[in-house]
Order: C-alpha cells, then sequence, then structure tokens
C-alpha cells in the first residue's frame, strides 16, 4: 500500500491551487485542439510547449499532460455533430455517433462520449497507478511478429464492416490496402508509386482521405438529396437517459480493457485500437444489426478505448522513457528539457514529481467531465442550423482541417477527390470503413511482417513459433471464419 | 502517421510568446530581427533535430526579444521541410535546423535528391549527438569485441535494428560491422520507423545490437532495460560514465555522429549569417545553456559557417563509400 501513500501526496501537491489552475488550463486548451480538425495533440503540444518553459516542472507538465488527454476527449466533437474525425482515433465514432446525430440523439451521443472517455481514462490511470513498472517491462516482449498476430486479429474487424455485401467489402479494404502502398517503401526506402512527386513520398496522408470519405462525400450525398429534403434534425433529449448509461457500463469496462491492454504497446496504432474496441462490442451485443444505425454502443466503445489508450501510453513513458504516440515523444521532450528523465529512476528520485502528475491526471479526468457534459447542450443545438448554412461550413472545415495536416494544397486536393470517390461509394453501396481501417493497419502489417522475416533471416517459420504471435494469428483467422458463417445470408461471392 | 500541423498556429504562438516575453530591451534596438524567426525543423517533435531547434531558439528568443519559433514539417526523410525552408526567402526570417540526415547521410544514398547539396547559406554547427553502440541489460556480450566475435563467427543469427536506411544507425552498424570483418549482406537486419522502436525492440530481446544516438539511447541505458557498450566520442558522456568510448573499446576507428546545425536559404545576407552564428558561439560558452543541453542528452560543438560547411563534405566524403560497400547507394 506504499503505492496509495504515494498517490495521496501526489493529490496534495496536485489540488494546490496553483496546480489546479494549470491543469485546467491544460483542459480546456486540450479540448480546443481536439475540436479544431487537423490540429492533433502533438502539433498543439508541439506548440505550447515553449509557453510551459517559464513554468517549474510539475505544473508544466501537469499542463502539457491535461492537453494530450483533453485532446482526446474533445476529438469526437466534430465526429459525432458533422461527420468529420477530428483525429485517427476518433474515426469509428463517426460510424454511429454521426448517425445518432441525424436521429436527433446527438446530445445522448456526445454526453456517452464524455463519460464513457471519463470512466475508461479513469479505470486506465488505476492501471497506471499501481501496475507501471511491470506491464512495462511485459509490453517489451511484445516484437514484430507479436505485432503481426495482432492485426491479422485486426483485419478480422473488416468482414463485420462489410455490410450487407462481403464482395463489396473486400473490394473497399483491398482499395485502402493498395493506397497504403503508396510512398517509401518502409524497409528498403525505395519509392513505391510516387510518380516522381515529393509529395507523395510521404504516402497519402490519412486525414485527407478521412475527411474526404466522411465528411465531404456526406455533403455531396446531402446535395445532391436537394438542401430542401435535408432538414434539420431535432435537438431532442440533451442528456442520455439513465438506462443507456448503464447499458453502456459492460461497453465502457470492456474499452477500458482493450484501450489499456493495447494502448502499453508502442507500436499499436490508436485507431486500430478503436476499431478493435468497437467490433468486440458489436459481436457481444444481442443486437448487432443496430451498429452503424446510431448504437449508443457504438460511440461509448470507441471513446471509452481512446482515452484508456491514453492512459496506456504513460506506463512505458513514465516507467521507460518510451513514447507510444508522436505526441507524447513531444511530451518526452518537454520532461527531458526539466531534466527529468523517464525511467525506473525517475519514480525513485523524483517521486514527488511523478505521483502529482499521475494524481493531476485523475483530477483532469474530472474536470473534463464537469467541462464537457454543460457544452453539449450547446453543440447538441447545432443539428438545429439550417444544412443549407450547415453543408458550406462543413466544407470549410473539411478543407481547413485537410489542409492544416502538412500546409498542403496536395492534401486538400486528395480530401476532395476522395470525397467524390466517397460519394459513388455511398451511391453504390460500397462500405467506406473496410477502407479506412485496411489504410490504418496494412502499413503496421507490411512492417511488422517484413521486420519479422528481417529478424528470421527470411524464414516465415518466426510467425509459428512464438506462442503469443500463433494465438493471435490463430484468434484472428477463427474470428475470421467465425463471423463469415454468421453473415446473415451467407452469400460467398 | 506523424502528421503535424503548426505552421497555421504559429501566429496565435508568435502573439502568446510575445506576451509572455518582456517587451524588447530599449537599449539596443537592432536592425534584425524586428519580428519573429521561423526555424523549420523537417521532423516530427519531439525528435533529436526538434530538441535541438527548440535549445537555440529558447535561447535566441533570450537574447533578442522577439519570438523565434519551431515550425515542425515532417515528412518523406525530412525533404518535405527542406525543400520548404530553402525555398524560403532569404531574408533571415525563414530559416532551417538542418541534421546530419538532410545535411550528407541523404546525398551519400540517394543520387536524385531535389534540393542541391550546396544551395543553401550554412550557418553554425549546434550540437552533437555521439552514437553509443548497445545490447540487451543481460546480454552475454560486455564489450564491442564480444559483439564482433560474436557476429563473425554467427552472422547469420546476428540481429540488429535501425532506424530508417539512410540514418545514423545505418552507417553506424554497417561502420562496425566492416570494421570487425563481419560480412554485412549475411547480417539481418531489421529496420524501424524511428530511435524509440529500435531501442524498444533491442530492450524487448527482438534484436541484439543497435547503434542509435545518444538521445535515443539513454532513456533505456538509464532504465537499465539495455547496456551501452561504447560511445563514438573523444569522452564519456556526463549522464553515462560507465560507458567507454570507442577507442576504449578497441574501436578507434569508428567515427559516425548524429549532428544539427542552423543553416538558411541561398543568398542569406552576411550579417545576418554573422549574427546567428555569434549567438550559437555565445551560447556553446554559456554555463547555463551547456548545461540544459546535457539534459536533453546533446554535445554542444559550435562551428562558424566555413567551419561546419566543411565539416558537411567531410560528412558526405565519409559516408559515401560506406553506402556503396552496405549496397545502399542508388
Amino acid at each position: 500500500m506504499e503505492t496509495l501513500g504515494f498517490l495521496l501526496q501526489g493529490f496534495a501537491a496536485a489540488l494546490t491551487l496553483e496546480n489546479l489552475g494549470f491543469a485546467l488550463a491544460g483542459c480546456v486548451l486540450g479540448t480546443l485542439v481536439g475540436v479544431l480538425p487537423g490540429i492533433g495533440p502533438t502539433s498543439g503540444l508541439a506548440i505550447l510547449l515553449p509557453l510551459t518553459s517559464f513554468l517549474p516542472p510539475t505544473p508544466a507538465i501537469i499542463m502539457l499532460a491535461a492537453i494530450y488527454y483533453g485532446a482526446m476527449y474533445g476529438g469526437s466533437t466534430t465526429a459525432i455533430l458533422v461527420n468529420i474525425p477530428g483525429e485517427v482515433a476518433s474515426v469509428v465514432t463517426t460510424l454511429d455517433g454521426y448517425q445518432m446525430a441525424r436521429q436527433g440523439r446527438a446530445g445522448p451521443a456526445l454526453a456517452i462520449a464524455a463519460i464513457s472517455s471519463f470512466v475508461a481514462g479513469t479505470l486506465g490511470l488505476v492501471g497506471l497507478t499501481f501496475f507501471a513498472p511491470p506491464l512495462a517491462d511485459v509490453a517489451l516482449r511484445v516484437g514484430p511478429p507479436e505485432y503481426f498476430g495482432l492485426v491479422v486479429l485486426a483485419f478480422s474487424v473488416v468482414v463485420s464492416l462489410s455490410g450487407a455485401s462481403l464482395l463489396r467489402g473486400l473490394s473497399s479494404a483491398a482499395l485502402g490496402a493498395l493506397l497504403a502502398l503508396v510512398g517509401l517503401d518502409p524497409q528498403s526506402g525505395v519509392r513505391r508509386f510516387t510518380y516522381g512527386t515529393t509529395t507523395l513520398l510521404d504516402g497519402v496522408d490519412f486525414i485527407a482521405v478521412v475527411i474526404g470519405l466522411f465528411a465531404i462525400a456526406e455533403v455531396l450525398a446531402g446535395v445532391e438529396a436537394s438542401l430542401a429534403a435535408v432538414s434539420a434534425a431535432p435537438v431532442g433529449r440533451v442528456l442520455p437517459r439513465w438506462s443507456e448509461v448503464r447499458a453502456c457500463a459492460g461497453t465502457m469496462l470492456r474499452a477500458t480493457a482493450v484501450g489499456f491492454g493495447l494502448g502499453l504497446l508502442p507500436g499499436c496504432t490508436p485507431g486500430a485500437i478503436s476499431f478493435i474496441s468497437y467490433d468486440l462490442e458489436r459481436r457481444l451485443s444481442r443486437t448487432p444489426e443496430r451498429f452503424g444505425r446510431g448504437a449508443i454502443e457504438g460511440v461509448a466503445a470507441p471513446e471509452g478505448a481512446n482515452n484508456a489508450t491514453t492512459s496506456g501510453g504513460f506506463v512505458p513513458l513514465l516507467a521507460l522513457g518510451i513514447p507510444a504516440t508522436p505526441a507524447l515523444a513531444v511530451l518526452l521532450g518537454g520532461l527531458m528539457i526539466y531534466g527529468l528523465q523517464p525511467g525506473p529512476l525517475l519514480f525513485e528520485k523524483q517521486p514527488r514529481f511523478v505521483w502529482a502528475v499521475i494524481a493531476s491526471m485523475y483530477v483532469g479526468n474530472v474536470m473534463l467531465l464537469v467541462l464537457n457534459l454543460p457544452l453539449v447542450g450547446l453543440w447538441a443545438r447545432l443539428v438545429r442550423v439550417p444544412y443549407a448554412l450547415m453543408a458550406p461550413l462543413i466544407l470549410v472545415f473539411s478543407v481547413l482541417g485537410a489542409f492544416s495536416v502538412r500546409n498542403s494544397m496536395t492534401d486538400v486536393g486528395l480530401a476532395l477527390v476522395f470525397g467524390v470517390l466517397g460519394w459513388l461509394m455511398l451511391r453504390l453501396g460500397y462500405p467506406t470503413a473496410p477502407l479506412v481501417l485496411a489504410l490504418i493497419l496494412t502499413p503496421m502489417l507490411e512492417t511488422a511482417l517484413r521486420q519479422s522475416l528481417s529478424m528470421a533471416g527470411g524464414s516465415p517459420l518466426i510467425l509459428v513459433t512464438r506462442p503469443l504471435a500463433v494465438i493471435l494469428i490463430v484468434a484472428g483467422l477463427a474470428l475470421t471464419v467465425w463471423s463469415l458463417r454468421a453473415r446473415p445470408g451467407r452469400e460467398m461471392p | 502517421m506523424m502528421r503535424v500541423r503548426t505552421r497555421s498556429l504559429s501566429s496565435l504562438l508568435a502573439v502568446a510568446l510575445a506576451l509572455a516575453l518582456a517587451a524588447p530591451p530599449a537599449w539596443a534596438q537592432p536592425a534584425y530581427p524586428t519580428r519573429p524567426v521561423e526555424i523549420v525543423v523537417a521532423f516530427a517533435p519531439g525528435g533529436g533535430a526538434d530538441v535541438a531547434a527548440r535549445l537555440i531558439a529558447g535561447y535566441a528568443s533570450k537574447k533578442w526579444g522577439q519570438p523565434v519559433n519551431v515550425v515542425n514539417m515532417p515528412g518523406a526523410s525530412g525533404i518535405t521541410g527542406t525543400l520548404r525552408a530553402l525555398g524560403a526567402r532569404p531574408d533571415g526570417y525563414t530559416l532551417l535546423l538542418e541534421p546530419h540526415a538532410t545535411a550528407s547521410m541523404l546525398f551519400a544514398v540517394e543520387r536524385d535528391v531535389p534540393f542541391k547539396m550546396d544551395g543553401k547559406t550554412p550557418i553554425a554547427l549546434i550540437t552533437l549527438d555521439p552514437v553509443i553502440y548497445t545490447v540487451k541489460a543481460d546480454s552475454p556480450w560486455k564489450s564491442l569485441r564480444d559483439v564482433a566475435e560474436a557476429a563473425r563467427s554467427n552472422p547469420k543469427g546476428f540481429r540488429y535494428g535501425i532506424a530508417g536506411v539512410a540514418a545514423v544507425a545505418a552507417f553506424s552498424v554497417a561502420q562496425f560491422l566492416h570494421a570487425a570483418g563481419v560480412p554485412i549482406a549475411d547480417t539481418n537486419r531489421v529496420v524501424f520507423p524511428g530511435g524509440a522502436p529500435a531501442m524498444t525492440a533491442l530492450a524487448g530481446g527482438h534484436v541484439d545490437f543497435a547503434g542509435q544516438q545518444w538521445s535515443e539511447s539513454a532513456p533505456l541505458i538509464q532504465a537499465g532495460k539495455v547496456r551501452g557498450l561504447a560511445v563514438v566520442h573523444p569522452a564519456r558522456l556526463p549522464n553515462l560514465p560507465d560507458v567507454p568510448t570507442a577507442a576504449e573499446a578497441g574501436f578507434p576507428e569508428l567515427d559516425v555522429v548524429g549532428w544539427q546545425g542552423l543553416t538558411g536559404p541561398p543568398g542569406l545576407p552576411a550579417p545576418i549569417v554573422q549574427k546567428w552564428s555569434a549567438l550559437v558561439e555565445e551560447a556553446s560558452r554559456d554555463r547555463a545553456f551547456l548545461e540544459q543541453a546535457a539534459k536533453v542528452n546533446k554535445v554542444i560543438a559550435y562551428k562558424g559557417p566555413e567551419a561546419f560547411w566543411r565539416f558537411q563534405e567531410e560528412e558526405l566524403r565519409k559516408y559515401v563509400p560506406l553506402a556503396t560497400r552496405m549496397g545502399i547507394r542508388k
């Protein structure tokens, strides 16, 4: 119970007026960073890092950490209201969140996103508080072959995201996988499909693709349906019913487990984690057909997983100095500027600092909930704005979001092209989610597979001689087969 | 997925910084800089180049009372941001933080780099980030000689991790293997997307050997997860007194090093070059600045404009034969 004593001391430090103020400032700034599409936590932190250099280390890191997890809260807002996923991690939230908003349930969707974020974020912090050093050691054992197995498992989600036609779902995923191959080869540095341009060297920008496929395509579809027909959705209830929140309790717990567990692994992309959490809920649901049509669990799962991932990411950061995401790399830079070298020694040498920061994250999660719930009513009213006004605004935000990713007009062009493609796919009944999932997973799959082969001198046996990798691959294949058999109608193409 | 979007908000930062800093001193208002300066970093925040840029930007902001902002434009192995900065107007308000990778290593590997090696105005070398050869903490290899022997006797079972194909580790490990007489083509090279993942894989035992920079290796060495066998530097490093130098470890010929310098677009006026160069030189003698640099695992190593350019040419001459030998020169 030594840990509890440290944590209480941490709370004593975190609850001073000064530190509370900086945590609050960080939460507000983070929410803002999350709400604005195109500005993610990484750039938000990089911009605000110099400002904190005037502060002593504890309040500075408290504020930077708050910006990071605050951004994860804010990311769901535009995803739910206007189908623009501000972050990779909130792509999945659009699937059911936007549908809920269309049905006049924007309020409950936003509220459950905040509640689930709070619950999963806080439970994740409990994991961080009590198990950080041993969990960090476990995370180290996960190497390229295990990551390969994990991606195989994640790819089984494609089947359930495919909707009515498996063939169309797979075509969509295949297109995503092809797009993911554009750019520099990760193992040899050879240029692939770049056509001599420098803009494609880095591949097809993910955010631009998603903004096009989701937000712009939706606007195009709305315009086609003629502006008058797309009436503004009613505001409806602002807060979810208690029964809805209770129904999501299990979802939140499972999202915590998935998010925190996979968030510990530095090689796992956050986008993949929220897809896995979403798919788990759909599989466990007695009414899986509601997913994609405004299921409240479909919002609670990815949003909870996001925030548990954030808590999980602090484990390898604080215990070993390994940043699991680019945003955490900036935070690591911030720590080092203060001469705080993360690692087991940090817990021994600077316990006051470490525990004050951890305690402040509990406080920050409460602040975010208190900040976000009253805002829900305000945001939810946005859906009353007539579509004729909303549509151009969504386009403006989409273009701005695509541009600000790399300050490049190429990405704007890309977003527009994918907007048209997304509209065509909607019309022809091709689901867009498998494309996005494949775009997220393929680089991870390729890197893990080729790293594994390099480790073993080219022998694929390495994939079947490491127990955890075998378990993951078998589970992935089994889930795929199971999903295929469970498909209604089972029309194999 | 390392996409960073800072530039559009740089004006916000400028305002915020201007508020945070006191008004410029009245006794000296130099003709330059009269407005905020941008230092472009062609890599993600938190990396080696970014940390060096923030060090010097912080010093310059305080010194001149004018915001000096770091703008991250990562992508395409640094090509995107470098192109942007070298194509800017040479008025001293857009500069480039230039690291080893884009300044010389890229030219040793690629023949058609979309910018010219001499198409710029070198200003000053700021920091060095020495290479440290590392193994897992419980590895049976206690010295570089042990590693050399093991790799020679079983090259096909020797696995090493590097971050990127044209970055420090690609050259540092290849140089060591060559010096140790190991057939490089037989060994297993595993490429990781960055220094942190490569070191994580080493700590987890998925590869057996790495040669990343000080800033990338220090966290896991201090956490006791990996062991430093040698540092490529004339002296031992302040926070790693137990890690011998490469010469002490019996490999004096190893000389691959990471570094960060300041560069401007071609045609940058001499007074601006001089002003920045003098600032870096002054910083390199400032106690507080040196301490801050050591905290973020950097060695301050000032070189003026001419010396900095000669240094880059020497670097290229060093890396071309290595790249050719490794078979990665295109």
